[in-house]
Formats: structure tokens, sequence, C-alpha cells
């Protein structure tokens, strides 16, 4: 076992017993990068420097024994939607190209802190905008349990780095599935926070109401850890909640004998491949059998969560995305005569195909004469998803489904189609409107690919949904499954 | 204006925009600071909007707003948002400018001023709070030059929009409506009031309609004006101009139009080739604010005395015409000026003359306010003391203020008035010290005895009667000898 | 409330591509036209809901009156906000000729 296949609650040990140092550990994911970068094309920038700059600081302080942390000296890769300090950071998108920003995103900030390793940014769907990491702005990501397969989306370089061996965790984010989903067909631990639990200051902004930074992880353990250390209330993102964090290892063994999980009936959606369905019918029953008690619950306004997104989520990110005019950074246009025609130049060549759709589609929901119809109609449909949501939870202590309806499909099955590509997030939309929390974790393979049970907790129970997802994994094996990447020789 | 005025009714509605007074800006922590720093030297990632910035809101930025709000007679709803309201301009950074659309602070308020003496009210329509733009600097006009420069210092600087109803008939309401709103920000301490560089900012949307109809005609907006005279200037020419328009039998086009005050006119800007559309919603960066009563009366419970009350106390106190007091009351420092100068001593009339004469005449030529000056309310009082007195002519009063005005210092000149206004000859004081000596036998006796506190009771007796011009010192040296 | 979906114009798309400030050349009005119209019939659902008597949720979280105190920060030091951008002049960001 190399040291890049441990999961961060190993590597932290072996860091404090002085066993490894982080610049062995650095280097050993380094080199894996290095071996095997090429095949996934995860990454879109590698920070070699800084990474053994952090590690070497990491060892120092592990040497002095001072303030070490549990992600101390552990090497992590960033989702290109992170801003970081000097570094370049694109939103896998263009129009960014060559962006460096002059500050760091809170979740950066506080991993700084904890002493952890930046790898690199990671390769996403431009501005978190897909289910299939085919719309990155510079290339594909190719998934590690078969190549010519899709990572998934929008998280996908963080999802195929973790389940590579080129970096230890990630962190993604999460606007309508794009942690849970390629957590799920990478064999990974992906979880959404709820709403307000973790900073967005420094997330690119996608679509700002439904945005959520979380961990990517080998396994639960260090999935809670993760979520841990970018967790809580910051003074400067007005929508972070001031909750308390509670300590989410503290419960994660705790079991789920005698709780009550629902399995909504909606979420055995149309077009669910048999072996998908087939994993998840008997990962529900090993829950069983720990001691849960399943029910059949409904959450009848399912069907409508993916239109309302659809227009939610492209409403605020034209929005969100108008600041990207070529004036004050990123890509600007040659050639054009005044500033509106500099503007229209910029942003048809700065922006990829699913990136102008999405303005268009939002803009057009927007605009005067069909606000109503699309725009406010989407955000009562919304109302009624938080209500589908509570009231299960008045039943039910977390919900299980699939995460994905179909395993990893192939590079370019759904590129010319955008709504069978949209239907890919069908199950994990209902999480980020209904302003809960969901996690995905690895139970099973389906023709030789992952397959993720997807557990959603009410609103701020991460350690619900840790617990659970915790009490799955300790009874199965799926979580150890490596992609053939992993053994490559390095 | 009269001929044409029985013809056609001049409707103007005005909305005003208000830099409100903060040391930060509207979302975040950069200085307001814009008119002096470096270009681009306030910025942070969320004023130049960079990617993954978010806004927060400054709490006295909003109380400023209810608190306007409230001095404008205004409801507050207990529920207010911001919202995106979504256009490009190089000026603003994200694409959008975060404001209030259907929910702002405060609704249906009034205020009450007047012209020449005859009282108006103009309805208000709302007020509330958005963020200032950055500012575009070009060589001549902004359609004709080739390359513009940005500079962000002043995006994000908190900004309240005063919104009329179209109660205004003509030039003149419209400016005294702007000259009494701008005391009343400035008396509240929520803006400066300086239109010259833009803190306070002035549009109006000026129509015409026949005399008696009830229904507005087609609205002209009227940009750049950015005094009093312009804005009187602009509207007039907009109503003779709108006028010639539909005498000729012509149509009038609703546009924007730019008032050039070098000119003297104004100058349709470009029209839009659509209608401006600009997709308001929800801001979701930002948490929606249930506005307490409490909150609402801790403010109200902070607002200073308005300048209509003042007025009226002014009025009623002083004795002042209720035209005087209305000028003095037109700015807080003003009418501060004039109570201190009362306080002093000095009478309130005189006082009030004196600061709508003279002082003003020569602070009107200087583009100075009354705060500015060197001349404080003690220099005003001492000079009028002595003018009441009879020391001073009129004439040598107004050539010591002119004097007192120009120095650095007013004190010199003040004690030149004094020393020549003066009585200081031993015969002149003879007479006096005599008077004295018989009116308080009691006294001289006491001080006889030694009680040097007797001494000072005679002298100010002696400064009484000569109604404060008599010399003290030869006053002191007459009576020792005198009593002795 | 209008009927929104299948009938997108191209004429539509053109404004709406304007309103956005995206560039477009007639080839992809089309194919927008095409795809967004797919899009519109999906999101059409949307009407399934019976929402006459349900609230908008515009913001998910329960907290209200989320404000800072008026303190000045630090602001970028100098050169860092100018540092990205593509066109400048001295301490200002450099646009082209704003005429339409
Ligand atoms: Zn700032």
């Amino acid at each position: 076992m190399k040291l890049f296949h441990r999961t961060i609650r190993d590597l932290h040990q072996m860091l404090r017993d002085r066993e490894i140092s982080s610049v062995e550990l650095t280097q050993s994911v380094l080199d894996q990068i290095q071996a095997v970068g090429d095949r996934t094309k995860a990454y879109l920038l590698v920070t070699k420097e800084l990474a053994l700059r952090q590690a070497h600081a990491a060892d120092e302080r592990l040497r002095s024994k001072r303030d070490v942390r549990p992600l101390t000296g552990i090497p992590i890769a960033l989702k290109d939607v992170l801003c970081v300090k000097e570094v370049a950071s694109t939103a896998g998108s263009k129009i960014l190209k060559g962006f460096t920003p002059p500050y760091s995103a809170t979740v950066v900030e506080r991993l700084e802190a904890e002493g952890a390793v930046f790898l690199g940014k990671t390769n996403c769907d431009e501005f978190a905008m897909g289910s299939s990491n085919e719309n990155s702005g510079y290339w594909p990501v190719h998934n590690p349990w078969g190549l010519d397969r899709v990572p998934g989306g929008s998280s996908g370089g963080s999802a195929a780095a973790v389940a590579s061996g080129e970096a230890i965790a990630a962190l993604g984010s999460d606007t309508g599935g794009s942690i849970r989903q390629p957590a799920a067909l990478t064999g990974i631990v992906g979880l959404k926070p709820t709403y307000g639990r973790v900073s967005r200051y420094g997330l690119i902004a996608f679509a700002s109401s439904l945005d959520q930074i979380g961990p990517m992880t080998r396994d639960v353990v260090d999935s809670a850890l993760l979520l841990q250390a970018i967790a809580g209330h910051d003074p400067r993102d007005s929508t972070s909640s001031p909750k308390p964090v509670p300590d989410y290892l503290a419960t994660l063994g705790d079991g789920v004998k005698g709780m009550r999980l629902g399995v909504p009936k909606e979420y055995f959606v149309a077009g669910m491949e048999p072996a998908v369905e087939q994993s998840i019918r008997d990962a529900i029953r090993l829950l069983e059998q720990q001691g849960a008690s399943i029910e059949e619950v409904s959450l009848p306004h399912s069907d409508v969560a993916l239109p309302a997104y659809y227009i939610i989520a492209p409403a605020e990110a034209s929005s969100n995305l108008a600041r990207y005019d070529g004036v004050r950074y990123g890509y600007q246009a040659e050639g054009a005569r005044n500033l509106i025609e500099e503007y229209m130049l910029t942003r048809q060549q700065g922006f990829g195909a699913e990136v102008k759709r999405r303005i268009m589609l939002g803009t057009y929901a927007l605009s005067s004469g069909y606000y109503d119809a699309y725009y406010l109609q989407a955000q009562k449909v919304r109302t009624l998803i938080i209500d589908d949501f509570k009231r299960a939870f008045t039943k039910v202590d977390a919900l299980l489904g699939a995460t994905s309806p179909t395993v990893a499909f192939p590079l370019g099955a759904k590129t010319q189609d955008p709504v069978a590509m949209y239907l890919n997030d069908i199950i994990t939309i209902p999480a980020n409107l209904g302003n809960v929390c969901a996690i995905s974790v690895p139970c099973g393979l389906a023709d030789g690919l992952p397959v993720g049970l997807q557990v959603i907790a009410p609103g701020f129970r991460e350690d619900l949904a840790l617990r659970i997802a915790f009490a799955f994994e300790a009874a199965t094996e799926f979580h150890k499954a490596q992609s053939p990447l992993m053994g490559a020789a390095a | 204006m009269s001929a044409i005025a029985t013809k056609y009714e001049v409707v103007v509605g005005l909305e005003v925009h208000a830099q409100v007074l903060t040391q930060s800006k509207m979302f975040c922590g950069c200085s307001t600071d814009y008119l002096t720093a470096p270009p681009n030297a306030n910025t942070c990632p969320v004023c130049l909007g960079l990617p993954g910035s978010l806004p927060v809101i400054n709490r006295r930025a909003v109380e400023a707003t209810i608190r306007t709000a409230l001095a404008l007679n205004c409801e507050i709803p207990e529920f207010s948002k911001f919202d995106r309201k979504n256009y490009f301009y190089p000026d603003l950074p994200k694409g959008y400018q975060i404001s209030q659309y259907d929910l702002p602070f405060s609704r249906r308020g009034h205020l009450d001023f007047d012209v020449r003496g005859a009282p108006c009210r103009c309805g208000i329509t709302r007020v509330h709070l958005e963020e200032d733009t950055g500012k575009l600097l070009h060589e001549g006009a902004i359609h004709e030059a080739q390359s513009s420069l940005v500079n962000f210092n002043r995006s994000g600087v908190p900004l309240m929009e005063i919104v009329s109803e179209p109660d205004l008939r003509s030039a003149d309401e419209a400016r005294e409506y702007v000259m009494r709103l701008r005391a009343i920000l400035q008396y509240i301490g929520v803006n400066n009031g300086d239109m010259e560089s833009g803190q306070l900012r002035c549009d109006a949307n000026v129509s015409l309609r026949p005399a008696g109809s009830s229904e507005l005609g087609t609205k002209v907006e009227v940009k750049n004006m950015n005094s009093f005279r312009a804005i009187h200037r602009a509207i007039e020419y907009e109503v003779v101009r709108q006028t010639e328009v539909l005498d000729s039998g012509g149509r009038l086009t609703q546009e924007t139009r730019g008032w050039n005050d070098a000119r003297g006119l104004t100058v349709s800007q470009r029209t839009k080739e659509f209608a401006e559309d600009y997709r308001y919603f929800p801001e979701p960066d930002l948490p929606p604010l249930d506005v307490s009563r409490h909150w609402v009366e801790e403010i109200r419970a902070g607002l200073p005395e308005l300048p209509a009350a003042r007025r009226e106390r002014f009025v009623a106190a002083y004795g002042l015409t209720p035209y005087d007091a209305s000028l003095l009351t037109s700015t807080r420092p003003m009418a501060e000026f004039f109570e201190e100068t009362v306080r002093l001593g000095g009478p309130a009339k005189a006082s009030a003359n004196w600061i709508l004469g003279d002082f003003s005449r020569l602070l009107n030529a200087d583009h100075k306010e009354i705060q500015e000056s060197s001349i404080k309310p003690t220099h005003l009082q001492q000079l009028l003391h002595l003018v009441e007195t009879g020391g001073l002519s009129g004439k040598m009063a107004k050539q010591t203020f002119d004097a007192m005005y120009h120095a650095p210092d007013p004190a010199p000149a003040l004690a030149e008035a004094k020393g020549s206004s003066q009585i200081s000859g031993d015969a002149e004081l003879a007479g006096l010290v005599d008077q004295v000596i018989a009116e308080n036998a009691k006294s001289v006796a006491d001080f006889k005895a030694g009680k040097e506190q007797a001494l000072k009771f005679l002298i100010g007796q002696a400064m009484k009667l000569s109604r404060g011009r008599a010399n003290p010192q030869r006053l002191d040296a007459l009576l020792r000898e005198k009593i002795v | 409330m209008p009927e929104p979906t299948s009938e997108l114009s191209s004429r539509e798309v053109e404004h709406v591509a304007r309103l956005a400030r995206l560039g477009i050349t007639p080839d992809e009005v089309l194919k927008y036209r095409d795809q967004l119209r797919n899009i519109l019939h999906h999101i059409e659902a949307l009407n399934r809901a019976d929402t006459s008597k349900v609230p908008a949720t515009a913001h998910p979280l329960e907290e209200r009156n989320v404000m800072r105190e008026d303190r000045r920060e630090p602001c970028l030091p100098a050169d860092a906000a100018l540092r990205n951008a593509p066109s400048r002049e001295d301490s200002y960001f450099k646009v082209k000729a704003i005429q339409e």
C-alpha cells in the first residue's frame, strides 16, 4: 500500500507518530499525479511548489507538536471554483483564464489554518454547470474506473483525483448534485452540507441560493474530518448560519439501531438502471439488518424539482455571470470597435455552450412578462419541496435512495442532448432546493462501475447523515474497492 | 413663464440620490472617502465585483435610510429586502446593482416646504437604499470619447434614492423642494448636501399637460443638474422647449435629456434601442430584514429637531418673520449659529439680520458654508453688543464685520472696534463715578472697611451705566482715588 | 400569465442574447432556439404544481437582519485591484468607447 492509497485518519496517525513526513506524503501524491494525471485530466493546475512549501511547514508543525490538527500535512485538492490567493482560479472557464484572485476563499483559509497541503485546482464543468465534466472550458475529465467514461460533474476533477490517488481528499461544490453525483460515479464519499453550513465566501458563484462547498473523500470518517474543518459561521457570508457546529466524530459510530429510515418512492425514477436499483435495494436491506426500520415515504413534488431547479439556478447564474465582461479581469476579446461589441464578443468567445444556454434560459426566465410564470412559480415550487421534506422528516429520521440513476456513462453520450444530461441530477436536486443535507457513499459496483447510496438528513443534521453513512460503510467493503488507476505503477 | 403656464400645467417629479454618510461602504469595509483617494485605492474584492466575493449589509446605512424616511413622514414596512437590478455598464462591476425593488425600507411620505411664504406639500413615493457605481473619466463628451477610464473608489458607497410624487408644478417649487430636502438630510446627519461633487444628485421628470387635465403627459427625464440653480434653469428650459413642441403641433418623445449648464439647454441622450429590462429579483446573497417597531422607534427617538419644527419655534420664541426663520433653518449649521449667538446674548432680530444679510452675502461670494468661516457666534454677539451699546455706528460695524470675516482670526478687528468705542477719558468717566458713589453708599462703606469685593461691584455698576463702554481699568483707578 | 413555452421565437432568442450581452451567430440563434424550446417544454411541468396558496422561497434560511457595524477594513493593497485588468492606464481600468 502506497501512501496515496490511505485515508486522512490513517495518515494523520502516521504523521503524528513521525512514521512519515508530510513532504514524503505530498511527494507520493505528486508522483501519482505525474503517473496518471494525463489519463484522468483531473487537474487544471498542480501547485507543486506551493504544496511542498506547505508540506515543509506542516512537518515543522508536526515536529514541534505545535497546534497539530487532523488535516495538518494532508494533501488536498481544491475544485477550481474556489479562490486561492495568487493561484490561478478559473472555475473551469476560459473567460477567467489567468485570473489570480487577490484573496482566498474562507474554506481555503480554514484549511490553511489547519496546515493542509494544497495540491492544485481540479477540473470541473465551467462555472460548475454540468453533470459529466464535459463542459469544462479546458478539457474533459476521465473516470479512473473506466477512462472512456465520465467522472460525473461538476466536481468531476475532484472526484477523479480522490478516486485515482491524485489527492487524499478534495473539496467540491454542489448546486444540484455536483459533489454527490461524481462521488457516486467514481466510488468515493461526497457530502453536500445544508445551505448555510459552510461559508460560500470565495466560492465563484453559480447559483447563490443553492451553492454549497463540501468534502469529497475516501471514506465517511474523512468526510466528517474535512467537514469539521470547513463548517461554521463566517461574517463575510451573510447566508452562513450562526448555528454551532457539532463534533461530527463524536456520534459517528452510534449506529442506526432504532432509527427510522424512509425510502421515497419517487426516487426510483423511470430510466434508473436495474443494476443501480438492485444495489440500492440491497443497501437499504443492509441498513435494515443493522437495526433501522425502513418505510416507504412520499415526496410528492419530486417531479417538479428538476424544472424548478432549471429556472432558479440559471436565473441566478445569469446575474452572477454578468460580471465577466472583460473589463477588470479575465478574457477580453480583441478587435471590437466599441465597448458593447467587446462585451458581446468577450462573452461569446469566453463562455462555453452550456453556460451560454443557461445564461439565456435564466435571462429569459427573469425577463419582463415571464418572471411570474417562471421564476416566481419556481420559487413557490421550492417552498413545496421544502415542505415535502419537512413532512417526511416528521415520520422518519433520514431518507435513502440512489445518488444517480445510472453508473458513469461514456464520454460524449449525452453532450448533444441537454435535457438528457439534466436528468442525471433528478434525485440529487431536491436536496439542494429542499435545504437539507445529503451524502453519497459507495454501495457496490454495477458492471464494474461504482454505485452510490444517497442518505438525506434534515437541515443541519450532517451528524445524522454521516452516522448513517458510517454505519453502512462499517458493515460493507465497498469503500475499499479501488479504481484500476490506484494500482497503476508510479 | 406665466403666459405659458396658463395653457399647460407643469408636472415635475424628482428623484434625488443622496450618498449616506458612513465610514465604510454599503457592503464592504472599504472607506467611503473616495474623493481624495488615489484611483482604485479604496477597493476590495466585494466592491470590485471579484468572483466569489459576497456583500454584507452596513447597519448604519440602513438606519440612515429609515431615519430619512421618518423625517419625510414615510411609512416603514415591517419587512424589507434587497434586490438585484441587472444591467451592463463599465462603472457597475458586478453587472448588477444591489438595490431595492418591491419592498423598499419606506413608502408614502411627504415633504412640506414653501415658495415665497406660500406653503407647499410634495408626496414622497419611497426612500430606498442601494449602492453607488464607480466613476468614468473621459476626454470630452461620453459618446464621443474613444475610451474611458474607470475608478471604482465610489463603487459600493451607500446611496439613498428619494423618489417624489409628480406633485411639483413649477421650477420654483422643484428648487424649493430640493433645498428643503437637502436641509433635512443635513439636519439628520445622513448626507453632506454637496451637489457639486455629486454626493447629492437630482434627476427630474418633467412633463406638460393641458391645464385642467388630470392625465400625465409624455415625460422627459432630465439629468446632470448639479446645483439648485441648474435644477431651476433646466426645468424652466424644458417647460419652454416642451411648450414649443406642443404648440407647433409636435409630439414629445419619452427620453432622457442631459442638462448642459454652460450652454443652458438640455440635450437628448441617445434613445435606447429597446426598453431596458432590469430583471429585478431578490438578492440571494442577503437575507431579508424584519424592521421591528422597536427598532423604528429607537431610530425615531434619535432624530434631531427638523427644520419645519425649528422654523416654527424660531417664529414663536424669537419673534422672527416666517421668511427669515425659513432661511435661517435652511441649513443646520446656520440655524445653530443663530441660536448660539442669541444664547450668548445677541439680540434675535439683529442676529438674524446679520446672518442673513452681510454674513450670507460674504459667504455666498466665497461659496462657503457658515461653519467654514472663522467668525463664530461669540464674535458676532460681541460685535452686536458694541452696536447695541451705541459705541459703534452701523457703518463702522459693517467695516468691522468685513475685517473680521477676511482675517484668519476675527479677534483683533473686534478688539480694535471695542477700543475705538471705549470711554477712557477721565473727564467723561468722572460723572459716572460720582453717580455710582452717590447711589451705592453701602458698597462705598464696605470698600472703605477693606472689602475689595465691593469695588468690583461698583465698577460693575459703572459699566452698566455706560452700557459697557467705560474702560474698566480707568474706572478702578478713579473710584479708588475718589473713595479714599 | 403568458403562455411561455414552445413559441420561443428566434427574435426572442436574439433579444435575450442581447440582454445578456452574448454575441450569437445566426446559426446559433436557431440552435439555441430549438434547445431552449425543448428545455422550456420540460420546464412546463412546473405548472402542474398548484401554488395558488404557496409563498415563494427566495432565501432558504430563516436568518434575518444580518448586518455588520459601520467599520472600515483595509482595502486591497495598491495594484492588487488592477493586476488582473486586461487593459489599464496608470491606476485606472481602461475601457473602449461607450457609444453603441
Ligand atoms: Zn470594498
